[in-house]
C-alpha cells in the first residue's frame, strides 16, 4: 500500500472511555497544528452514550493537502488498556504509545520489536498541575515532545481555550502540557518522527461539516433556525444558537421535528431565510410539511445529515443510504433540489447558495450530508465570504401589490400562483399593500384558495406549473465537479457524491506515483439530476466505477434510471464506517489493473 | 379598514346549513373590521378539518396548513414578523389530537397570537368519528361502543400548562363571542378561545338547545375572579359531563376563565426580533468575526 511515506505525516489515536474528555483534548491539539501552519483532518469515533464505552479520536496532521482520514496511526495514546487492546494493530511499525503505566498494563503487548513504548506517569503530573482531569494534557505534551514540534503552540492553544472561563484554568493546562513534554524530551527524545511548523502557510480555518453549514447560512442572511437535537445534526442547532443575539437570528429549539418544518415554512412565509436539519429520522417526521412546502412554493431549506438507519440505527456512525429516501420524500410530486457536499468547503458554499435557489425556485432545497461530514474536522482554506451572493428570486418585500401588473387579475387582486412561463410567480410578503394571499397545503388557484384548486384543469396547470420549475432549476444549480485526467484518457473514472469525495481524491494523490491514471466525478447535485454530463463522463470512460456508502447502489440505480447506462464496478460500506482511502485505492487499482 | 362584508369576501361557505362556523366567522369578522387593523396587519392561520375549510371564505392573508400542525406555522411567522398579529383557527381533533403536542407546548411558550378552536366533539370533515374531546361512551363510527378514554380538557391543560390568557365562548352566542374575541386580540402573548361549536351533522347530542340548558357565564358569576389560576383550574374541572347528566346537574361555564397581564412573551425574549426578520437578507451577512473564532 503507497501510504505517504513513514515520516512525511503523523498520525495521532487518543482512545479511552467516554467523559474523558477525549474529543477536546485531540481538537486542542488539532488547533495547535493549524496555528502551526499544517493541513489537519479529524475522525471522532464513538458510542452514542455520554459515560464509559470507548471513544477515539484520530488526528492526520501533514504539511501537504489532505483530504480524510486514514486507517494507520503514527503514535497512539492509551488513556487505558482498552485502548491498546483495540486499536495495537492499526499502529504502522516502529509507532509509539504513550501510556500510563498506572493505568495500562503491559501484559501481553509489551515487549513488542513492533512498538516503541512511552510510558508517562499521565495521572501524577495531572495531578500535580491541578486534578487528574487533565491526564489528557498531558499527554498532549507527550505527544508534540516525541515528535520534535514546538510546545508554544499547544500551550497558546490551552490558553486561548481556557482563558474564558478561568485563567488558572489555563495555567493548570499549561503546566500539565509542560509536564508531559518535558519528561517524553527527556525520555524518547531519539524517537524518528519530526514534526515542523510551517510558518509561511496562509491562514486556515479549522471547521467540522455543521459549522460550515451553519457558517454559510449566516453569511446567506438567515433569519430563523429551527430544530430538534438529533445526532449527527445537533451541533448545528448549537452553532446557530450560540451566534443567534450577534448574528440576528431567531433560534428555535422546537418540539419535535414536525415542529421545526411547520416553524420554517411559517418563517418563509414572512420573507424569512429559514431553515432546519435532522437526521434521517427527524426528517421523517418533517416529510408530511416537506411536501407542503412543494405544493405550498415555500422557499426553504433543510438539512439531512444522515446516519445508519433504518430506525434509531447506529446514532454516532456514518452512512449514505439516505439519498433515495430524500429525494423521493412525501407524498405526491413537486420539484425539490438537493445538494451533497463532499467537504466543509462544499458545505458552506452548497449552504449559502441553498437559500439563493430556494428563493430563485420558491421549493425546498435540501442539503444532503452524513456524519462524516457533521462530525469530523478539517483544515480549509479561508471561506471566500467575498464570492458570497444574495439572490432572493421574485420577490417584492415592500411597497404596494398595485406597482407589479403581472402578478394582479382585472380587479388588482393579487395572484400568488400565477401561472407563468417557467413556474415562478411573483411572491410578494405579507404586508405588502393589497398583497392579500392565501398559502395553502391544499391544491389551488392562482389566488391559493383550495376548492378552487379541485376543477381537473386546475390541479393539472398548478401542477405543471410547478413541476416547470425543474427545468429552471438545471440553469441554476451546481454542475458535476470533476478531477484528476480526462475520462478518455483515464484507465478508470470513478463516480460518487459527497463525503466519499474525501477518501477519493486521497487514493487519487496515492494512485499518482503507481502511473493509475484517474477521472473523479463528484455528482453535487443530485436532483434534478445532472443525466447529460453523467452520461458523457461515463461514456468517455474505460472502465468506470461508482462508490456509495449504502448496500443498495442507490446512485448506481439512480444512473441506470436516468443515464439508461451501467457502470462496471461499484464499491459499498455500510457497516457505519466511512470509506478509507486505503478501501478506494485498492478498488482503483483492482480495476485499473484488470483493464 | 376592511368591512364585514369584504372580510368575508372570498369565496361562498361549503358548511352545513346552521353549523356553528358561521356564527364563529360572524364574531371574527366583525371584531376584525371593528379593530382598526388593515388586511396587511394579521395572518390568519388555519389547520384541516371543516373550520380550516373556512381558509377560502376569507380575504385575508393567510396560510392553510396541514392537519394539526397550524400552532407551529403561525409560530414561525410569528417569531419572525413583529408587525403581524396571528390568528390561528383549529379543530379539537386538529388541535387537541394530532396536534396536540403542538398545543402544549405553544401555550407554555406564551407566544403573542390567537388561538381559536372550533371544539365541536366530533370529526366532521372525515364524517363524524369520535374526536379527543368526545364524551365519554359516546357512539360514533370510530367507537361503536362508546367512547372509553375521558375527553381531553383543553381549558384544563392550558391553565396548568402557564397559560396566559384562557377562554372558551359558545358559538350559540354571538355577542359574547366577539366580547372573548376582542379580549383575546388585545392580550399581549398566547390567548386562546376554545369555543363550543356544535356540529349539527354529525354530532346529535351536544347540540345547541343541549349548550343553551347549561352554559353560564363565568363574568355573571358572583366571586369568580379571572386573575386566579387555582381558581380558574378548579372551574376547568367543573366541565367533565356525561351524556345523561340533566341540565341542572352540570352546568358549562363559559368566559374568561384565566387572565394575566404584563406576562413575559416568547417575543420578550427575542431581543433580536427588532424587525421583520426578512431584513437579514437583503445583502450578505458579514460573518468575518466569527470566522475568526475557528482560525
Amino acid at each position: 500500500m503507497p501510504l505517504p511515506p513513514k515520516g512525511s505525516e503523523l498520525r495521532v489515536k487518543i482512545g479511552g472511555e467516554a467523559g474523558f474528555g477525549i474529543k477536546a483534548a485531540g481538537q486542542t491539539l488539532a488547533r495547535s497544528f493549524v496555528h502551526a501552519g499544517l493541513e489537519v483532518f479529524d475522525l471522532s469515533e464513538y458510542p452514542s452514550l455520554i459515560r464509559g464505552g470507548h471513544n477515539t479520536y484520530t488526528l492526520r496532521i501533514s504539511p501537504r493537502p489532505i483530504s480524510s482520514h486514514v486507517e494507520t496511526v503514527d503514535v497512539l495514546i492509551a488513556l487505558n488498556r482498552e485502548t491498546v487492546d483495540l486499536h495495537l494493530d492499526e499502529l504502522i511499525d516502529g509507532g509509539a504509545v504513550i501510556f500510563d503505566p498506572e493505568a495500562t498494563s503491559t501484559e501481553g503487548w509489551l515487549p513488542s520489536r513492533k512498538v516503541r513504548p512511552v510510558p508517562v506517569p499521565l495521572a501524577k503530573f495531572a495531578k500535580e498541575a491541578g486534578g487528574p482531569i487533565m491526564a489528557n494534557t498531558v499527554a498532549l505534551g507527550a505527544t508534540l515532545a516525541l515528535v520534535h514540534f514546538p510546545l508554544e503552540h499547544l500551550t497558546e492553544a490551552l490558553s486561548a481555550q481556557f482563558a474564558h472561563k478561568a485563567p488558572e484554568i489555563a495555567e493548570q493546562n499549561v503546566a500539565a502540557a509542560t509536564a508531559g513534554y518535558a519528561y517524553v524530551s527527556k525520555l524518547a527524545g531519539d524517537f524518528w518522527m519530526k514534526v515542523e511548523p510551517e510558518p509561511d502557510a496562509p491562514k486556515r480555518l479549522l471547521v467540522d461539516g455543521n459549522e460550515a453549514v451553519g457558517m454559510g447560512a449566516l453569511a446567506a442572511g438567515i433569519g430563523f433556525y429551527a430544530a430538534y437535537p438529533m445526532t449527527p445534526a445537533s451541533s448545528i442547532l448549537h452553532f446557530m444558537a450560540a451566534h443567534e443575539r450577534e448574528a440576528g437570528v431567531v433560534v428555535k429549539h422546537t418540539e419535535d421535528e414536525i415542529a421545526a418544518m411547520n416553524m420554517v415554512i411559517g418563517a418563509a412565509f414572512t420573507g424569512t431565510r429559514a431553515m432546519c436539519a435532522s437526521a434521517g429520522g427527524g426528517f421523517a417526521l418533517m416529510v408530511e410539511a416537506f411536501g407542503m412546502a412543494g405544493v405550498s412554493e415555500s422557499a426553504v431549506v433543510v438539512g439531512v445529515l444522515t446516519r445508519p438507519g433504518p430506525a434509531t440505527g447506529l446514532p454516532t456512525w456514518t452512512e449514505q443510504s439516505d439519498l433515495r429516501y430524500v429525494l423521493h420524500a412525501a407524498q405526491g410530486e413537486f420539484p425539490r433540489v438537493v445538494l451533497a457536499p463532499g467537504d466543509r468547503t462544499d458545505a458552506f458554499e452548497l449552504t449559502w447558495k441553498a437559500f439563493n435557489l430556494a428563493d430563485q425556485l420558491q421549493t425546498p432545497v435540501i442539503i444532503l450530508g452524513d456524519s462524516y461530514l457533521s462530525d469530523n474536522r478539517q483544515s480549509v482554506p479561508y471561506f471566500d465570504l467575498d464570492a458570497v451572493e444574495v439572490d432572493r428570486g421574485n420577490l417584492v418585500a415592500e411597497g404596494d401589490i398595485a406597482d407589479h401588473p403581472e402578478a394582479v387579475d382585472e380587479a388588482g387582486r393579487y395572484l400568488r400562483y400565477r401561472l407563468t412561463d417557467y413556474g415562478v410567480s411573483l411572491r410578494a410578503l405579507p404586508g405588502v399593500t393589497g398583497a392579500i394571499q392565501l398559502a395553502n397545503s391544499y391544491e389551488h388557484d392562482e389566488y391559493g384558495y383550495g376548492s378552487a384548486g379541485e376543477p381537473a384543469d386546475m390541479r393539472a396547470a398548478q401542477n405543471d406549473k410547478r413541476m416547470r420549475k425543474l427545468e429552471l432549476a438545471r440553469t441554476l444549480v451546481p454542475r458535476p465537479a470533476l478531477f484528476g485526467a480526462e475520462p478518455a484518457e483515464a484507465d478508470v473514472a470513478v463516480l460518487f457524491f459527497g463525503t466519499t469525495k474525501g477518501p477519493v481524491l486521497e487514493a487519487m494523490r496515492w494512485l499518482e506515483p503507481d502511473g493509475v491514471k484517474v477521472a473523479a466525478m463528484q455528482v453535487v447535485t443530485l436532483s434534478p439530476f445532472p443525466a447529460d454530463d453523467v452520461s458523457v463522463f461515463l461514456g468517455a470512460a474505460k472502465r468506470t466505477v461508482i462508490i456509495e456508502g449504502n448496500y443498495t447502489g442507490q446512485l448506481q440505480g439512480l444512473v441506470r434510471e436516468q443515464c439508461l447506462r451501467d457502470v462496471d464496478e461499484t464499491l459499498h460500506r455500510y457497516d457505519g464506517r466511512p470509506f478509507s482511502p486505503e478501501m478506494v485505492y485498492a478498488k482503483l487499482k483492482e480495476v485499473a489493473d484488470n483493464a | 379598514m376592511p368591512e364585514v362584508s369584504e372580510i368575508t369576501g372570498a369565496l361562498a361557505p361549503t358548511w352545513c346549513p346552521g353549523c356553528g362556523n358561521f356564527n364563529m366567522q360572524k364574531a371574527l369578522a366583525e371584531v376584525l373590521a371593528e379593530s382598526g387593523m388593515r388586511f396587511e396587519d394579521y395572518v390568519m392561520v388555519w389547520g384541516i378539518g371543516c373550520h380550516g375549510n373556512g381558509a377560502d371564505f376569507y380575504r385575508s392573508q393567510g396560510f392553510h396548513g396541514l392537519h394539526g400542525r397550524a400552532l407551529p406555522l403561525a409560530t414561525g411567522i410569528a417569531l419572525t414578523n413583529p408587525d403581524l398579529k396571528v390568528i390561528v383557527e383549529m379543530g379539537d381533533g386538529d388541535g387537541y389530537g394530532i396536534g396536540g403536542n403542538h398545543f402544549i407546548h405553544s401555550v407554555r411558550r406564551n407566544i403573542d397570537m390567537v388561538a381559536i378552536f372550533h371544539n365541536n366533539q366530533i370529526y366532521g370533515l372525515t364524517t363524524g368519528q369520535a374526536s379527543p374531546t368526545s364524551e365519554q361512551f359516546m357512539k360514533t363510527p370510530s367507537t361503536p361502543g362508546g367512547v372509553v378514554e375521558e375527553p381531553v380538557n383543553p381549558v384544563g391543560v392550558a391553565v396548568a400548562q402557564g397559560a396566559t390568557f384562557v377562554a372558551r365562548g359558545f358559538a350559540g352566542d354571538v355577542e359574547h363571542l366577539k366580547s372573548l374575541y376582542r379580549q383575546a386580540l388585545a392580550h399581549e402573548g398566547f390567548a386562546l378561545v376554545d369555543v363550543y361549536q356544535p356540529c349539527v351533522t354529525w354530532n346529535k347530542v351536544n347540540t345547541f338547545k343541549w349548550f343553551r340548558d347549561r352554559v353560564y357565564k363565568l363574568e355573571e358569576t358572583e366571586g369568580y375572579d379571572p386573575t386566579s389560576r387555582t381558581q380558574a383550574f378548579d372551574v376547568s374541572m367543573s366541565t367533565f359531563h356525561e351524556l345523561t347528566c340533566a341540565p341542572d346537574e352540570c352546568k358549562i361555564p363559559i368566559g374568561v376563565f384565566y387572565r394575566e397581564e404584563d406576562s413575559f412573551t416568547y417575543q420578550d425574549g427575542l431581543p433580536q426580533l427588532d424587525r421583520p426578520m426578512w431584513k437579514h437578507a437583503e445583502s450578505p451577512r458579514d460573518i468575518s468575526a466569527i470566522l475568526e473564532k475557528y482560525e
